[in-house]
């Protein structure tokens, strides 16, 4: 364009424009203006030693007020290698419906060859115990806990725009409920000498759907409800706000549905009838694969 | 008893434990591989939100596990530093949520503090810990998107990540970057 020539050979370079061009995010045509620009100005020139030294100060003041607290890396490295093989050994030791989905793949199917004989022996008595009458009373047995009470719990929002809940995006934890709320909770649900390691006291509408920290949002979720725990609602949480942020969803439906019944809105948006085979955490890999 | 005990009997899972062993998978291999390249960066990130050293490590342990997942469910290998920060950024921030007014933010405790390079002669050490300090205080007094952009930056990361890991528009981080700068330099009396 005229003009931007015009512009970038009248003017100086705009802080921004700098910044933008060390970045590699202007297009060829202007980046090679901007180039020409600071071979040629030495006011620009100067400017921009001057923008790339303050994020040079700034990134050694960052480092070294915060270097003297990282502990080695080795103990954390340690730890992180332990619960991974934790995972993975309880994936695997649990899996086989899994394996055989995967079959199309090549890890899997290297897998597979190694222990062929034994699926085609046993291969029939798994298809047997997982047929679908078996797993929907299993799930109807357990589903229970998972949903709250309609009259106790009907969901409560707070006022948000759709750019605040996507600004936060939703991950796997929930946000802490104050310890006074949780005693409401367990005081309307009528339980007695809760013990924490029992429930969670889960946000029927999560905080990053919208949903408020209210009494009428919040019931106490039985950490044993299989297979549909709070873990898995978890993954129906980030489902929903990575739609309702990407625009294929809008939030009052996700809203509406998650507080009707999140399995049954699990269901709908995973398009699958039990919860997917991975949660984010090992317990909830524990809790599942009792069902596998 | 519950059904799934006779479920749990299938002479099965063991079998295909033994079947498989304990080797680290190859996606094991890689979680740790970047978790050696980016823990300090990301541990460095989390810490900036003020939750505790402790808890900022069990953020990162999540974050890495979460990785796990994420590539076992083979999604996206798109910019995996991106996504790393993501996640870490979103938990850290769910932690600060969480323990808000247990805590005075990291870096004020650390100013108070005052850790000094031990190289620079003490008059360099003087100026030098100042400069740091009256740095730090500007951007503790930015806008928190603002803080962010800047923390980022300082992990070295690139516009376009640093706009995936905040959810800002690309535009939306240079002006934001362009403004803070402005603000350093001035505060720094050039």
């Amino acid at each position: 364009m005229l003009s931007e020539d015009l512009h970038l050979s009248d003017k100086h370079l705009s802080d921004q424009e700098m910044l933008l061009a060390a970045d590699g995010e202007l297009s060829t045509r202007r980046a090679a203006q901007v180039h020409s620009h600071l071979a040629e100005c030495w006011a620009c020139r100067a400017r921009m030693a001057e923008i790339e030294e303050t994020i040079a100060d700034f990134a050694r003041a960052h480092r070294q007020t915060l270097d003297p607290q990282l502990s080695p890396i080795a103990g954390p490295r340690a730890l992180l290698r332990a619960q991974l093989a934790e995972l993975v050994s309880e994936h695997k030791s649990n899996s086989w419906r899994r394996l055989l989905h995967f079959t199309s793949t090549t890890r899997a199917a290297a897998f597979l060859c190694a222990v062929v004989l034994i699926a085609t022996v046993v291969g029939r008595i798994l298809v047997h115990h997982s047929t679908q009458p078996a797993a929907n009373s299993i799930v109807d047995a357990f589903e229970r806990g998972a949903l709250p009470d309609r009259r106790l719990t009907p969901g409560a929002t707070r006022r948000v725009a759709i750019s605040d809940v996507c600004s936060m995006a939703h991950e796997e934890v929930d946000e802490e409920v104050s310890t006074s709320l949780r005693q409401e909770v367990f005081r309307e649900y009528g339980i007695v000498n809760a013990h924490p390691d029992d429930y969670e006291v889960d946000y029927l509408i999560a905080p990053g759907l919208g949903g408020a920290e209210d009494v009428r949002n919040l019931w106490p979720e039985p950490y044993t409800s299989r297979p549909w725990n709070a873990h898995v609602k978890d993954d129906l949480e980030e489902r929903l706000h990575e739609m309702v942020c990407g625009g294929q969803l809008d939030l009052s439906t996700a809203q509406r549905d998650i507080s009707t019944d999140w399995i049954a809105a699990y269901k709908k948006y995973f398009h699958t009838d039990r919860p997917l085979a991975l949660h984010s955490r090992l317990e909830s890999i524990k809790l599942a694969s009792a069902l596998m | 008893m519950p059904p799934t005990d006779s479920i749990n009997e299938l002479p099965f899972p063991n079998v295909a434990e033994a079947a498989h062993s304990a080797k680290p998978s190859e996606i094991e291999r890689e979680v740790i591989e970047l978790f050696d390249q980016f823990r300090d960066p990301l541990l460095r990130y989390a810490l900036s939100f003020g939750i505790s050293v402790h808890d900022a490590e069990e953020v990162i342990q999540e974050v890495f596990l979460s990785l796990f997942r994420h590539l076992q469910l083979r999604r996206s290998r798109k910019n995996l530093r991106g996504w790393l920060f993501r996640v870490a950024h979103n938990l850290a921030l769910k932690q600060l949520y969480a323990n808000q007014r247990s805590y005075k933010t990291t870096s004020d405790r650390a100013i108070a503090e005052e850790h000094f390079d031990p190289t620079p002669n003490p008059e360099e050490q003087l100026s030098s810990a100042q400069r740091r300090h009256r740095l730090l205080a500007v951007v503790q007094a930015l806008p928190e998107a603002d803080q962010g952009c800047l923390r980022l930056r300082a992990e070295g990361l690139r516009y376009r990540e640093i706009a995936a890991v905040l959810g800002m528009s690309l535009g939306a981080v240079s002006i934001s970057l362009t403004r803070s700068l402005g603000r350093l330099i001035r505060a720094d009396g050039r």
